[in-house]
């Protein structure tokens, strides 16, 4: 600062000159500095406007893209659901109309044979016309003291009475054997009750079908037409899958963590442990290809059973070449288990023997604790694990499938906020840097107050801004 | 298919790494003057710092400081660890038993001849062509050449060895003028330098072993 005054040993006097100098040289150059100041406020904004605009044109186009998507996604979603739909209904079908003519056959032949009964129940030996009257008559003739006469007539009578007793015998006969037919006939009912609920049931069936086929067909009806509603619903729920598969997949990460160091240290006994793969021992390499393994295989399997559909090629493979790759898959699944399991259990001697070795060079010859090695739990709990998690891995597949899936929507939809948000960050900076160039524009005006003022006396006239009609760019 | 193989085959090789990364120690045992006194003490380190710390195809040897150390006599012993844990375990545990039978061995050399045995652990660490080198002397590093021996060291003698000076023992003299201990031992480490030496470091705890070797 020193070497700029124009007389050092009086500083005051050459400050003064200084300021008075900028002051002269302000006030000329005011006119090109405004310009100046114009310019640069248009460019800043401007720039920071187009950047806005820009964002703000691609967020739209992702959201449209998103949108676009999570109606694809949707369509293809319900598409599933009404033809999964379909699928039941015309199993179900199959095996309702298949058991149909069998039932209608047996209803048909129940109904025949309770009407048969009914009918049998229905028929009764005819009493003689008149002949119980005949005799009545006949036995109640008077006896006129003619042995011969009454004799006869005792006869009829007694006839008559044991006619009598034969006819009610045979009406109480008659009357047992028709209970008994109405007897056998309550099961025959009671069968045809049983079919007639069982045919209610499927058509209920039937009927609830349609029904979760016609909101199915709504569903599909309303994403057909692109309704907000419908697309903020599939938005939402393809947020809350891929929330919660993330979830998963953390888990199933965890897991294949505890994976990977169960069987680390084992595996160096089976591959060469001295030997590096980019700076990896071929131990930890072989540790994490297996695990890496096990993932592969437990997506195959998922694939086979039709669960996911990472591969539409292999959908289109013959059911006894899909069942080839399960059994495979499966097998080896099966065969990587067996091999943890054994590794774990390796690994717990490995353990034990590199502790015995520590407390050997250590010179600790007495066993300080409890000996662990007396209890088997740790190594059959090593074991059991080694068994299970490959399984668990295997199921990866499917919160990996569904991650894939939604994670389209979740990366458009953050890309689209993101693109929003530096968008509206752009106009701001853009407002902002407009009015602190017209604030650095006036703080010059303010700097010089001074000659202005005295120009203006001058001149008898208020100073013109020249910026006045350009203050917005 | 067979071009498909053949490539993943390349692939595969070009995936692994040509570097060497086992690890291969000498440690330098001085049986000399007051030194000798030491020799259990410093077995001890040999178990409990050392040995713990080698993993399979790793190398250790073991070399005397006494007269004449330039002598293949000199080693007491020396392993490279198989490359299975558990075979490496049982190879350390008999290397061990023979470490102390070494310390049970009474003995007590007139001169120390460290160039020598330096000379001789650099040929041992060299013919492992492990990627990290590194020799531990147990001594007070006050060398004492019988006479007409003579010691000079090749100027890439230690090209690459990372060279541990390990409980130097302090002289009656070194208590009397610590100068000429630190002077003994700057010597050393210029010596060490100006031959190659990667590294020169004094440790003086047994702990600070661990840290220094690779794991």
């Amino acid at each position: 600062m020193e070497s700029l005054y124009l007389w050092p040993a009086r500083p005051a006097a050459s400050l003064l000159a200084l300021w008075l100098l900028s002051q002269l040289f302000c006030w000329a150059a005011r006119a090109p500095v405004h310009r100046a100041f114009r310019a640069l406020g248009r460019v800043v904004a401007g720039a920071f406007r187009i950047t806005a605009r820009w964002c703000k044109s691609v967020s739209v186009s992702v959201a449209k893209r998103d949108r676009e998507m999570v109606l694809e996604m949707g369509k293809g979603d319900a598409e599933s659901k009404v033809a999964r739909e379909f699928r039941r209904v015309e199993v179900s079908f199959a095996k309702e109309l298949g058991r149909y003519p069998e039932l209608h056959r047996k209803m048909d032949d129940l109904t025949a044979r309770i009407d048969a009964d009914y009918k049998e129940c229905g028929a009764a030996a005819p009493t003689p016309p008149g002949w119980a009257e005949a005799t009545a008559a006949v036995a109640k003739m008077p006896a006129n003291g003619d042995n011969v006469v009454r004799k006869v007539l005792e006869e009829i009578h007694n006839t008559a009475k044991s006619g009598e007793k034969k006819a009610l015998q045979e009406y109480r006969d008659a009357t047992a054997k028709r209970h008994k037919i109405l007897n056998g006939m309550a099961p025959m009912l009671k069968e045809l009750k049983e079919n007639a609920a069982d045919a209610g049931k499927s058509v209920s069936a039937a009927l609830e079908t349609t029904k979760r086929i016609d909101q199915h067909m709504t569903a599909y009806e309303q994403i057909r037409k692109g309704e907000d509603k419908a697309v903020r619903a599939m938005g939402w729920q393809s947020t809350q899958l891929f929330v919660a598969s993330l979830l998963v997949l953390g888990v199933a990460i965890g897991g294949a963590f505890v994976n990977f160091n169960l069987i680390a240290l084992p595996m160096s006994e089976l591959v060469p442990a001295g030997s590096r793969i980019g700076g990896m021992p071929v131990s930890t390499v072989a540790a994490l290809v297996v695990v890496l393994m096990e993932v592969a295989a437990g997506i195959f399997a998922m694939e086979m059973l039709g669960i996911t559909s990472f591969f539409p090629k292999l959908d289109l493979l013959p059911a006894s070449r899909r069942r080839i790759i399960l059994a495979v898959s499966v097998g080896g699944l099966l065969l990587l288990a067996c091999i943890e399991c054994s590794l774990a259990v390796l690994r717990e001697q490995l353990v034990e023997s590199a502790t015995a070795l520590k407390q050997s060079l250590a010179g600790v010859h007495e066993k300080a604790v409890a000996d662990p090695a007396a209890s088997r739990i740790p190594v059959v709990g090593q074991a059991v694990l080694g068994f299970i998690l490959p399984w668990i891995l295997a199921m990866v597949a499917v919160p990996l499938e569904t991650l894939i899936a939604t994670g389209g929507h979740i990366f458009l939809t953050l890309t689209a906020g993101a693109l929003a948000l530096i968008g509206t960050i752009a106009r701001l900076l853009g407002h902002g840097s407009r009015y602190l160039v017209e604030g650095a524009r006036h703080l010059y005006d303010i700097y010089i107050v001074l000659p202005l003022q005295i120009e203006r006396l001058a001149s008898g006239a208020r100073p013109t801004i020249p910026a006045a009609k350009g203050a917005r760019p | 298919m067979k071009r498909l193989s053949l490539l993943a085959v390349a692939l595969l090789l070009s995936c692994s790494n040509s570097k060497n990364y086992a690890q291969a120690v000498v440690a330098l045992v001085d049986v000399s003057g007051t030194y000798a006194d030491q020799k259990p003490e410093v077995v001890n380190v040999i178990k409990r710092g050392i040995l713990p710390k080698l993993q399979p195809g790793d190398s250790l040897f073991v070399i005397r400081i006494d007269d004449e150390s330039y002598k293949k006599a000199n080693v007491e012993g020396g392993i490279t660890l198989d490359v299975r844990p558990s075979r490496a375990n049982a190879q350390k545990l008999a290397f061990a038993t023979q470490m102390d039978q070494f310390a049970a061995k009474r003995q007590r050399a007139r001169h120390t001849d460290i160039r020598g045995a330096m000379m001789l652990a650099s040929e041992y660490l060299k013919e492992t062509g492990a990627g990290q080198r590194v020799m531990v002397v147990f001594s007070d590093m006050e060398e004492d050449l019988p006479k007409g021996v003579k010691r000079t060291l090749a100027p890439d003698e230690f090209a690459g060895m990372r060279i541990l000076a390990m409980n130097v023992k302090k002289l009656n003299a070194d208590n009397a003028n610590p100068t000429a201990y630190r002077q003994r031992l700057a010597s050393w480490q210029q010596q060490a330098k100006s031959h190659g030496a990667k590294e020169f470091a004094i440790v003086l705890e047994a702990e600070k072993l661990d840290e220094l070797l690779e794991h």
